[in-house]
């Protein structure tokens, strides 16, 4: 696990991230556009830093982060927790960031459409959840049209700008992507009767 | 890090964790009384591991730890964990390793004592849970500090054929009972 393999969606790849990707990754995390959208992986730190991080996340068992490109151009990162021994199959997904520059380009929703994909066609997964900023219009817009709903809500959580802002707990079941997705998004053609 | 000796009614105190304790969290959690609504029950966790970790919370800058002590004994551990300072706010959780002590009001007063210290040393603005629904004793004891339920996550552990829901919690400064203050909180020579 812990370091991503290739995920194509239409626009953007998902692919294993590399060292070459840590400076923009600093980057992101020291961008206050960034900063206030969601949560970061990690403070911005010297280089040095960026390699040990990586090679700790390599060894993770469960965490499994990706970097997001287009075109062959760096614009994100994504990182989720895979587990469930005691409770269902899930991704929980922990960062979802976009390079500030490339946002409102549809990037978001496509890295994210085969994401998911690839837990619930490829890991098969039974459901993904994760924690949203109450305003992060573009987020939320994202997730719901997966599928997501909420089942929790924080209130004054996280503290920025002088001011609290509440937090939306919320979780897409299996049954939801086969119902929206399951006919049109797969990761192979299926073999059908010639298997 | 842990924290303070916080002393409470009826022989139950917060007291920090001590070697002997850690030994005791790993083998109660063993068991398959404490284990219905909390944790996989298995480990690989060896006593020499038991040090390192005591080691590491220790030392730890996130989390704030109690062991619970009943009529001197420790019986269990609370704390306060994933602390986020700029927000000042934190995952509080409680666990008792002696099932046959369930139903004394000893978590009641354990989360009474750490909500105290909480929001009169700490300066938090929020704390937050997730508890099994079906383990009432344990969210009934966080609401009457002030928690409520804010959500519930469907499905959260599977037990015994059937799905267990998680209760999700918060409770801030605000909705702690004022006449449930502890000492020395509610002592009249305790400096305001």
């Amino acid at each position: 696990m812990a370091l991503g393999g290739v995920v194509r969606g239409k626009r953007t790849t998902l692919r294993t991230p590399t060292e070459d990707d840590l400076a923009a990754y600093s980057s992101w995390m020291a961008d206050m556009r960034v900063r206030r959208a969601g949560p970061i992986w990690r403070e911005p730190a010297m280089p040095a830093t960026w390699k040990e991080r990586l090679k700790d996340q390599a060894k993770d068992q469960r965490g499994v982060l990706w970097s997001i490109e287009t075109d062959g151009r760096l614009i994100g990162l994504v990182r989720a927790y895979i587990g469930g021994i005691e409770s269902p199959p899930a991704a929980r997904l922990q960062n979802f960031i976009i390079d500030p520059d490339e946002w409102r380009k549809g990037y978001g929703w496509d890295a994210a459409l085969a994401l998911h994909r690839y837990f619930f066609d490829y890991l098969d997964l039974k459901r993904g959840f994760t924690e949203l900023r109450a305003d992060n219009v573009a987020a939320r817009r994202i997730a719901e049209k997966l599928g997501y709903s909420e089942f929790g809500r924080g209130h004054q959580v996280h503290y920025r700008d002088g001011s609290y802002v509440d937090e939306s707990w919320i979780l897409m079941e299996r049954a939801t992507w086969d119902e929206r997705f399951g006919k049109t998004e797969r990761e192979y053609v299926p073999f059908g009767a010639a298997r | 890090m842990f924290g303070p000796r916080i002393v409470g009614d009826n022989g139950i105190e917060l007291r920090p964790p001590v070697l002997e304790d850690y030994h005791f969290f790993s083998t109660s959690q063993m068991q398959p009384e404490v284990t219905r609504f909390w944790g996989p029950r298995f480990t690989s966790e060896t006593p020499a591991a038991a040090e390192e970790r005591l080691k590491k919370d220790l030392e730890g800058k996130n989390s704030v730890l109690w062991s619970i002590a009943y009529q001197g004994e420790t019986v269990g551990f609370t704390g306060i964990f994933d602390i986020n300072w700029a927000s000042r706010d934190g995952e509080t959780g409680i666990y008792i390793g002696r099932h046959d002590l369930y139903g004394k009001g000893i978590a009641s007063e354990a989360v009474r004592l750490r909500m105290a210290f909480i929001w009169n040393e700490m300066n938090f603005h929020r704390a937050h849970n997730w508890i099994a629904l079906a383990n009432k004793g344990s969210w009934r004891a966080n609401q009457k500090s002030g928690y409520s339920q804010i959500g519930t996550y469907p499905r959260s552990w599977f037990r015994s054929g059937e799905w267990f829901d998680e209760w999700l919690g918060e409770a801030f400064p605000s909705t702690f009972p004022p006449d449930k203050l502890p000492s020395p909180w509610r002592d009249k020579e305790h400096p305001k």
